[in-house]
């Protein structure tokens, strides 16, 4: 692991090169960029109307308040725009890469294959889902009167980081199963909505989902538990410390799963 | 030292077979079939450094898997290679660096960003140093007149355009083997001709090894002393253009003859340097199976075809 860490870091000015491109060609299309950016922020604020109506009707849910699921969704709303700002390229890999060939191209390159898919096409303007986010959680936060302490300021990125990892994980593996279908959507348009399981308060599940969310599709370590240790609910908080294990886990699983597509590609057995 | 090197290269894919009508569609639902394809069926090949090869045959010959095959994206089924003294895909990562790739149906540029970004872009994946990269790209924009397109976006380029820029690309980290997968189709004979000057200059000048796969004979006779003919996998003819030229006959007839399996040339069919290969049309016995091992090759997994 910390080996392939150096390598990674190794490619870092390569990233900054690319993150700088993407954004720039983003760019080249302005039309594209403000709605991209109009239609999160419309679907984030849909989301957080949602939450305040839901909480008209009831004054808490499984004895979580309103402030409380604002804060959830609001911490959840960071890793995810990190995850959908750098592997929008995921989305149509099967028919991009697989479907239409371009994956020869990657090959001849002399970089990792997963590292060039993700580099040659980001959608960086959803990042701004991160300051949306953050607002979300300041706002709430406050409402709570919550106490912040400074150990949380090096917490916070690295439970992000594990949030990030999680979804990559997950994403990278659902794509990866285009090497070994001839389908041309592949799987990710229609799972891509999985990832709404991750910014609720797991107990409004039932037991069943509650077991799956925690240990099958960790979806809860990205959003939930790490919001339920800032919120201090010790009894979810706690979870929050498994998250970057848990992150590392799904991401090794997921490169797994991408080497054995790239393998079958390549017809090297299988 | 030959810079490519294949012996007994094979590449076998498994191809999913559908049965006929709506009620054949649904039981390939539950039990698919599938049969065995030889894509590429044993061949040899030996490619010296500083030779420009024509590599023809009609569609579905083989040419590209064995294109791909010597570019390290696909794994060999069984069979020796080695080029520029790597083992192509064993080592991808290092081999790549040693070669360059054009494949005319698809690009090595960013669509959006103008073509010296997606240089700038290129010369960061390969590592060139800012001084090599300087020379190489005054180099490659003199010769191939890039000059005004530097600043253009590549959605913006016209084919011949773009695929000045893509032979660049392909050039910038000073390969020394370079593999063309139809460069010049869907070009006008302007650009074409164009194209052809500029192989033959960095082959003269470098000392550039090329190995050129074209349906356009007329690519062939400006730029390959040697041809590669291919059909079903099988290498029909290796050797001088010049000596299956016949008389009169345009190389277009020959290379059909070729095709239909007739004899190759006069006499013996093996001009300067030239080797027929034995039993044209006459089917496998002549090469027997492909399971010949080659002494202190690689032999790859067996992988036959039952």
């Amino acid at each position: 692991m910390a080996l392939r860490g150096l390598e990674m870091a190794r490619y870092l000015p390569l990233i900054a090169r690319f993150v700088a491109q993407n954004l720039k060609s983003r760019l080249a299309y302005p039309a594209d960029f403000w709605t991209g950016l109009a239609s999160d922020l419309v679907h984030q604020a849909a989301n957080l109307v949602f939450i305040l109506v839901v909480f008209q009707h009831a004054p808490s849910l499984h004895g979580w308040r309103r402030e409380e699921v604002v804060f959830i969704y609001g911490y959840f709303l960071v890793p995810f725009a990190v995850f959908h700002a750098t592997a929008a390229n995921l989305w149509d890999f099967a028919d991009r890469y697989v479907v239409r060939g371009e994956f020869d191209r990657v090959l001849t390159r002399p970089l990792p294959s997963l590292l060039q898919v993700f580099l040659e096409t980001m959608e960086l303007e959803s990042l701004l889902g991160a300051v949306t986010g953050v607002a979300a959680m300041a706002w709430a936060g406050r409402a709570l009167g919550l106490d912040w302490r400074l150990a949380d300021l090096a917490i916070f990125p690295v439970l992000v980081a594990g949030g990030v990892a999680i979804y990559y994980g997950i994403f990278i593996a659902l794509a990866a199963v285009a090497f070994w279908t001839d389908s041309r959507t592949g799987l990710i348009p229609l799972l891509w909505n999985l990832n709404a399981y991750g910014r609720y308060p797991v107990d409004i599940y039932s037991r069943r989902l509650r077991f799956v969310f925690t240990w099958v599709l960790p979806l809860a370590f990205v959003g939930f538990f790490p919001a339920a240790y800032f919120l201090r609910r010790g009894a979810w908080g706690w979870y929050a410390a498994l998250t970057p294990a848990v992150g590392a886990l799904v991401l090794a699983f997921g490169v797994a799963v991408w080497s054995a597509g790239v393998r079958r590609y390549r017809g090297a057995g299988s | 030292m030959a810079i490519i090197e294949a012996r007994q290269l094979t590449k076998e894919f498994r191809k999913f077979k559908s049965r006929p009508g709506l009620a054949g569609a649904f039981r390939d639902l539950f039990t698919r079939r599938y049969e065995t394809v030889r894509a590429v069926d044993a061949i040899d090949l030996t490619v010296e450094p500083g030779e420009v090869v024509g590599y023809i045959g009609p569609n579905g010959a083989g040419k590209s898997t064995t294109i791909k095959m010597l570019t390290g994206i696909l794994v060999p089924t069984a069979g020796h290679l080695l080029v520029n003294g790597c083992v192509p895909h064993r080592e991808r990562e290092r081999f790549v660096r040693t070669i360059g790739v054009v494949f005319g149906q698809r690009s090595q540029l960013w669509w959006d960003i103008a073509v010296r970004e997606s240089f700038r872009l290129l010369q960061r994946i390969y590592g060139v140093p800012d001084a090599e990269y300087r020379r190489r790209l005054d180099e490659l924009a003199g010769v191939l007149e890039l000059g005004d397109l530097l600043d253009v976006p590549v959605r913006k380029l016209s084919l011949g355009q773009r695929m000045r820029c893509e032979l660049a690309a392909a050039l910038l980290h000073g390969p020394s083997l370079l593999f063309l997968d139809e460069p010049t189709i869907g070009l006008d004979v302007v650009v074409k001709l164009r194209i052809r000057d500029f192989l033959r200059e960095i082959n003269a000048r470098h000392g550039t090894t090329i190995l050129l796969t074209t349906h356009d004979l007329a690519d062939i006779e400006a730029l390959c002393p040697r041809v590669v003919i291919l059909d079903r996998g099988r290498i029909l003819y290796d050797g001088a253009l010049d000596a299956i030229r016949r008389d009169g006959q345009g190389l277009e007839e020959v290379v059909r003859a070729i095709y239909q399996g007739e004899a190759v040339g006069g006499g013996a069919g093996a001009g300067p340097g030239g080797r027929r290969v034995p039993e044209l049309g006459g089917g496998r016995a002549a090469e027997g199976g492909s399971a010949v091992e080659p002494e202190g090759g690689r032999q790859y997994g067996a992988g036959g075809a039952g």
